[in-house]
């Protein structure tokens, strides 16, 4: 069967006929392609966008991006960098210019980034960074709906550490496409730290791919928070490969409405000796979806693997639909590979244990569901961060956490 | 006034009748214990009175210095001086010992019109009430119950219940799963929160842990019902005679 028979094409040929340019050749996912199964683009595919302007108008930065203290500030507003509302002042070890976006094929989305960002924003750090980097992307439509397609490139040196933020907003009112590329190269011995969180207006698409590479004794730490948005997908895609590299990877989504929300992971260990590890949890309410899918694949030779996944979900109402797709490909023999998945809802037993010392059913399941995510986000080694990011739940909590099944 | 009544107190868990007919007179000041076979009533007991869900009461009534307890939910309930430890406290991953307590305390606090606590005045609180117990005070920072041995979660039930000062402290079978040696500490902190104006229902299985938590009353529940009550005495004669005469008359 002819693969691209899957595929939409409209939206691409479309597309491209808006921005004036040859025809895009690429599509996007089809709803039969495995991969796509659980984040239908039917929606997506409808909207008329076009190429959101890369000179829009800011005011400001919106409120709901993190405060993080003694951070450098770079800012994307529709993909391009924007100086004007950046403050750049780095440090020592850390370097950024625009370059070229790669022209390498990935997926059809990655495809589509290469074809229409601007710039890539590329980072570059040589030493041990002292400054944090906030990269702010703000999606900002005109008076139609729009597509953006930030681009980033993080190159860390051997021996080099450097922490990252990258937030994802937008400006309400008219809907918009992100659909950011982040690639992040971990030289050996290097270490990366990596804080993401999406929170996008009610009417945007946000379509996120990250491809990492962690080279030999390399580490990779990264936490992913998925707050807002119609349908945003964070797809982390890392490839380990040079031994001793260890990765840790965590995500937290908290979905209310009929927001969708798909975190797919692909963990490639390529050599032995390397380890990675996954916790993911997510609170669901009203109608909203959420998915998980995480696949493990070790290849043959890398024996003395040790992976681990998990994810766990809770329900806060009736209406939401969880999809878990853990998948272990694993040609080694001598390894340790564990994945775990489990949804329910917040526990009777616990409600009355809180209630019989005089606590209040709604603080009750606030202090319940933050506890649950906040598990996830214990492992966030950066402090600053790890506060910001409970501030930001504990916000949603007190927006949409108390709403009864 | 006395502090709970429990007046003919009639309780079923679907639609099986399990207590029949209860009436306990707790004065202020007063320790009594509820001892009896397993699968008398004597959870049932402590579950209806601070209003776990899934009880019906069909007849009788529970009052709180003459407030109908039975009327409020447990939340309401607890805030108004019940304060029931559990014979098996659930462990709750991610919410810290610290954050749960300062929630309930503030709970209550809120509701006696007085302000929340402060977090330094909160710290202070606890670093005191931890080390009468003997619990090392890094212990709030673990999640609620998490990973903590059967000891240290009767420690930590005591724990709250020093912080709360409840009016009336019911504790479930809290001896279940000690060791001798905790048994004493956990003895040792429910002693210490004796006082006129507060009172105690102590149920237990055995014996043993009346040696160190000493009733003024002692009832025995048998088959849902109060089949005989007395002083600190009685509870020895079980402990040589056992249950049986009482199954028997009960039946």
């Amino acid at each position: 069967m002819n693969a691209l028979a899957i595929l939409d094409h409209s939206f691409g040929e479309t597309y491209a006929k808006r921005l004036g340019v040859a025809p895009w050749s690429g599509a996007l996912p089809g709803p039969k392609v495995e991969e796509w199964r659980f984040t239908p683009l039917r929606a997506l595919a409808k909207v008329p966008f076009v190429p959101a302007p890369v000179d829009a108008a800011i005011g400001s930065i919106p409120g709901n991006v993190p405060t993080i203290p003694g951070a450098a500030r770079l800012v994307l507003v529709n993909g391009a960098y924007r100086k004007d509302l950046s403050d750049a002042n780095l440090g020592k070890g850390v370097e950024i210019s625009q370059g070229k976006v790669p022209a390498k094929e990935g997926s059809s989305l990655v495809a589509l980034n290469a074809a229409y960002a601007p710039a890539s924003l590329a980072v570059h750090v040589s030493g041990a960074a002292k400054k944090i980097i906030h990269i702010i992307s703000i999606g900002a439509a005109a008076s139609t709906p729009a597509a953006l397609h930030p681009r980033i490139t993080v190159t860390a040196e051997n021996g080099s550490a450097i922490t990252l933020v990258e937030s994802h907003v937008g400006l309400p009112g008219q809907a918009y496409f992100s659909n950011p590329v982040t690639s992040i190269t971990v030289g050996e011995g290097a270490s990366v730290r990596r804080y993401v969180s999406v929170d996008e207006t009610n009417e945007a698409f946000h379509l996120a791919t990250t491809l990492v590479k962690v080279s030999g004794g390399g580490h990779f730490e990264a936490f992913h928070l998925g707050l807002g948005g119609a349908l945003t997908r964070q797809e982390i895609r890392i490839a380990l490969t040079g031994e001793n590299a260890e990765v840790r990877l965590n995500g937290a989504y908290a979905l209310s409405g009929h927001s969708h929300h798909d975190f797919t992971t692909v963990m490639d260990h390529q050599v032995p000796h390397c380890s990675s590890s996954q916790v993911f949890k997510g609170v669901a309410g009203g109608e909203s979806r959420g998915v998980y899918q995480g696949r493990i694949h070790v290849a043959r030779d890398a024996q003395k693997t040790d992976a681990r996944q998990l994810h766990k979900a809770l329900f806060l109402s009736r209406g939401p639909q969880i999809d878990c797709k853990p998948e272990l490909e694993i040609y080694a023999d001598d390894v340790q590979c564990a994945h775990g998945a489990t949804t329910g809802e917040i526990d009777p037993n616990h409600m009355f244990y809180l209630a019989a010392r005089g606590i209040d059913p709604d603080t009750a399941r606030r202090l319940l569901i933050e506890g649950f995510l906040a598990e996830s986000m214990d492992d966030i080694s950066e402090l600053a961060v790890r506060e910001q990011f409970g501030a930001a739940l504990t916000a949603w909590l007190a927006r949409y956490g108390t709403a009864q099944p | 006034m006395s502090l709970l009544e429990v007046k003919n107190l009639h309780a079923s868990v679907a639609g099986k009748e399990i207590l029949k007919g209860i009436t306990l007179t707790l004065e202020p000041g007063s320790v009594h214990a509820i001892m009896g076979p397993n699968g008398t009533g004597k959870s049932t007991l402590s579950n209806v009175i601070a209003g776990r869900e899934g009880y019906e009461v069909t007849k009788g009534e529970v009052l709180l210095d003459g407030k109908d307890v039975l009327a409020m939910e447990a939340d309401e309930r607890a805030r108004a001086g019940i304060f029931l430890a559990f014979q098996y406290p659930v462990e709750i991953p991610g919410v810290t010992t610290s954050a749960f307590l300062k929630t309930a305390l503030n709970a209550k606090r809120r509701a006696a019109g007085q302000p929340e606590i402060d977090a330094m005045e909160f710290l202070k609180l606890v670093k005191a009430k931890t080390a009468v117990l003997g619990m090392p005070y890094d212990m709030i920072k673990r999640a609620l119950n998490v990973g903590f041995s059967g000891g240290e979660k009767k420690r930590a039930e005591v724990l709250q219940m020093t912080m709360l000062e409840p009016r009336v402290a019911i504790l479930d079978e809290t001896d279940s799963g000690l060791d001798i040696d905790a048994l004493k500490v956990v003895s040792e902190g429910v002693n210490s929160l004796r006082s006129p104006d507060r009172a105690f229902l102590v149920i237990t299985h055995y014996q043993r842990l009346l040696d160190y938590i000493v009733p003024d009353y002692v009832h025995v529940l048998a088959n849902g019902r109060v089949v005989a009550s007395g002083g600190k005495e009685l509870a020895l004669q079980l402990e040589a005679e056992g249950y049986a005469k009482y199954l028997n008359t009960a039946a």
